[in-house]
């Protein structure tokens, strides 16, 4: 079984999220988990850098979708940064940059928070 | 056989009867010949034996119910005595009484009266003779009813030697002999009578409650016994009815009394270690119990809960709980308690570091404190539990870890012993393998009920694809879905609208096992519903998703691709909702197309988003065309290093292969696929569908 990490980094009211490794079906609710601690402390505002992601699956994309209106409802988003190109393809293929802001780095997201 | 035993009584009875009517006759006549009295005496001995079923088949004690035998025994003693009491007027008027002056037949009172005491007082010997036998034959040995049936057959013969005086001269016996024999005799039955009487192993089957109460009965019958034995041996009117068994009772009587005494002096001895004896007995019967538990008891709730009660009484403790290590998190947590106050529920926070956990995980010992106010290891628990003087913990030892600590405290100092402990350990031997065995059976249960949900999964992913390709004018198709372990929600289905027109679907659902199943389920339904009435796959896709979207939870989606293939304009209009692009080879050109129209995925969006991104294609399918619809499990599909199939080695294989009918295209790739595989299980659905223009 592949692993998945993810680390947590506060930036005033933003919190960005590091995610690597394998995420799918059985990882994505580590995921869950820690999206929900930022829920729970009402942290909106959200980056999830990509950097170090190997796979996302379809239960890995249902993660975000699971926690993005709720979190919208509240002034905040979900923007993604630094993904591989592999990584883009599975998001690009479901139409996901249409629903997501999705840019390179992390510079640039934490920019489109202001 | 009870029928039987009642009946066999009615003879003695009818023999007594005969001795009666004998005496009638002689209180008629007022003479008596030695030969009627003889055959009379006759009678009253054969009368004797054939009673004996009295003592042998009676079942008023037993190990199981000692009391009941005690109690009867009390009572026949006590009701005996009441009447010795009420004739005593009466008996002492026969305190002079000679046999030759025969006041037996003076007065037909006299006579009643002393008939009725024979009768009575050997009915009463015979019962209670039943109940020592019943008592004495508790626990019994090889030779317990040896000794027992050897002192019947002597309390039968010892009386015969109280024969009226001239049966002593009969001519095969001189006095002297007889006067030896009539000693031997006697030696041998007090023998007999010592021997039975330390029968008394039923004191062990009584508590400590039941022996005080046999204590105070044995006092209050001791004197009884000992004045009725005493006065029955001076004035007995049985002997005045019949010597013989006149003094068959008095010699049962002596032998009862012997019994009660040595009885009673045996449960003097055991009345000081009554308490420990209890309470070891209950020690016993906890350990009996919770390895009852152990087998039987699979929910960790009930058990924790038994295994804290079993402990406090096990040990008397005021109160106890208990701890255990959680399977995941590795923290201690309060489990189950007895006694402890609400607010002591609350508050206790178990901590590893504590010195009392501590020393325990090293030392893996119990540990026994009397005076809790003077030790510095439980400092921290007095202070939570106030009234804690006594403690006793145990760790719970699996292997070489410790996995909970189990507590009995006691309010008084100086509660515990290290007995206790040594006790308490065996049970916590027993206690930890109950623990561990609930919680593997609770992982094979989950791991059965994922295994069946599995099953059912998958049986149900099989059913919802289609079971024959559909079969076309100038269009040849094949298709397939390779299934991994886990339920991967791939999806391929089609759909008549009209006789020249096949709508085709291929999809794959967010998420895996059973509800990707479902949600494969709610697909085809949908669509099969509206595939007839929207004759573009645009048309089609926009309600489709208007649906799942509001079906669907927030998490799932569904990506697919839906065409339809036109068999008289000889064409494939299809759309991509969020699926992998469509591989396409055309004729006369060497490398195949990625046809990538734009479309996002069903179940993302309400309708405005999807509808706006959603692009539909129109290819030509005339003779040469082929179409390759695939599941990113194709693509993403890894070998031993990791490497993916990817879509480059996918449109090589495909190109390669084109001009293949499509049931040997479909071959080929699969053939390709395992060969990347090398041995490694797909984890993943892996699902194909070839269209080939013919």
């Amino acid at each position: 079984m592949e692993n998945f990490t993810v680390n947590r980094t506060d930036k005033e009211d933003i919190s960005v999220l590091y995610i690597g490794g394998f995420l799918d079906a059985h990882t994505a609710p580590d995921l869950e988990n820690a999206i929900q601690n930022l829920i729970d402390g009402e942290r909106y505002k959200i980056i999830v850098n990509f950097n170090d992601l190997t796979y996302i699956s379809s239960a890995g994309l249902g993660v975000f979708m699971g926690y993005i209106e709720l979190i919208r409802n509240n002034d905040g988003d979900i923007k993604m940064s630094n993904m591989s190109p592999k990584i883009f393809r599975v998001f690009d293929l479901l139409g996901f940059p249409t629903l997501y802001d999705i840019v390179d780095d992390e510079i640039k997201a934490l920019e489109n928070f202001k | 056989m009870k029928e039987i035993s009642k009946l066999s009584l009615l003879l003695p009875l009818a023999l007594l009867i005969a001795a009666v009517v004998q005496d009638m006759n002689m209180l008629s006549t007022s003479e008596h010949s030695l030969t009627s009295i003889y055959i009379r005496e006759y009678f009253v001995i054969f009368s004797l034996i054939l009673s004996f079923p009295l003592v042998y088949k009676q079942k008023w004690a037993s190990d199981r119910n000692v009391l009941r035998g005690l109690r009867s025994l009390f009572f026949l003693i006590l009701f005996t005595c009441f009447l010795l009491i009420l004739s005593n007027d009466r008996l002492d008027s026969f305190s002079d009484f000679d046999l030759d002056k025969n006041i037996l037949y003076e007065n037909i009172a006299n006579y009643i009266f002393v008939l009725s005491w024979t009768f009575f007082s050997t009915i009463f010997i015979l019962i209670t003779l039943g109940t020592l036998r019943n008592l004495i034959y508790i626990k019994r040995k090889k030779s317990t009813a040896r000794n027992f049936t050897w002192l019947m057959i002597f309390l039968v013969i010892y009386p015969l030697f109280n024969m009226p005086e001239s049966f002593k001269y009969m001519n095969w016996v001189n006095n002297d002999n007889f006067e030896k024999l009539h000693y031997v005799i006697l030696f041998i039955i007090i023998n007999l009578m010592v021997i039975n009487s330390f029968r008394v192993a039923w004191i062990n089957y009584l508590n400590r409650k039941q022996k005080l109460a046999c204590f105070w009965g044995g006092l209050l019958l001791i004197p009884i016994q000992l004045y009725f034995g005493y006065k029955f041996h001076s004035i007995n009117p049985v002997e005045i009815f019949s010597p013989v068994l006149g003094k068959f009772v008095d010699t049962s009587i002596i032998f009862l009394t012997i019994y009660i005494v040595v009885a009673f002096l045996a449960l003097l001895a055991h009345l000081p270690t009554a308490q420990l004896y209890d309470r070891k007995i209950r020690q016993i019967s906890s350990l009996h119990h919770l390895s009852r538990a152990v087998s039987s008891e699979f929910d960790i709730e009930k058990l924790v809960v038994t295994i804290v009660k079993l402990t406090k009484e096990v040990t008397e403790s005021d109160f106890s709980w208990l701890e255990l290590e959680d399977f995941t998190t590795k923290q201690i947590n309060l489990v189950s308690s007895i006694n402890l106050r609400e607010g002591e529920m609350r508050t206790r926070v178990p901590s590893a570091d504590d010195p009392l956990a501590a020393w325990l995980k090293t030392n893996k010992e119990p540990f026994l404190n009397n005076q809790t106010s003077k030790s510095q290891v439980v400092k921290n628990l007095c202070k939570w539990k106030k009234d804690l003087n006594s403690l006793l913990v145990l760790p719970l030892i699996k292997g070489e870890d410790v996995i909970g600590f189990l507590y009995a405290g006691k309010k008084v100092e100086f509660g515990f012993e290290y007995d206790d402990a040594d006790m308490l350990r065996a049970f916590c031997e027993q206690a930890v393998v109950a623990i561990e065995n609930t919680r593997l059976v609770e992982e094979s249960i989950i791991k059965e009920r994922l295994e069946q949900e599995l099953k059912i999964a998958h049986e149900a992913q099989m059913k919802l694809l289609p079971k024959d390709m559909p079969e076309l004018k100038n269009v040849e198709m094949d298709a397939v879905c390779i299934t991994a372990n886990e339920v991967g929600g791939d999806y391929y289905d089609f759909f008549e609208i009209d006789p020249d027109r096949l709508g085709v679907v291929i999809g794959d659902v967010s998420g895996k096992g059973t509800s990707a199943a479902f949600y494969m389920a709610e697909v085809k339904g949908i669509m099969e519903a509206l595939a007839k009435a929207n004759q573009t796959p645009k048309n089609l896709l926009i309600p489709t998703n208007e649906t799942l979207y509001r079906n669907f939870d927030r998490k799932t989606f569904i990506s697919l691709i839906y065409g339809i293939i036109d068999t008289k304009n000889k064409n494939f209009i299809f759309c991509r909702a969020g699926h992998c692009p469509v591989l396409m080879a055309s004729p006369g050109e060497d490398n195949c197309k990625l046809l990538e129209p734009k479309g996002m995925g069903i179940g993302l969006d309400a309708g405005n988003l999807f509808e706006r991104s959603l692009q539909q294609l129109k290819m030509p399918l005339k003779t040469g065309y082929v179409y390759l619809l695939y599941t990113d499990g194709l693509t993403e599909a890894r070998n031993k290093t990791g490497e993916e199939f990817g879509e480059e080695r996918l449109s090589k294989a495909f190109t390669s292969v084109k001009d293949l009918s499509a049931h040997e295209i479909k071959k080929r790739i699969i053939h390709d696929i395992y060969t990347f595989f090398d041995g490694e299980n797909a984890t993943d659905d892996m699902t194909f569908l070839i269209i080939k223009g013919l």
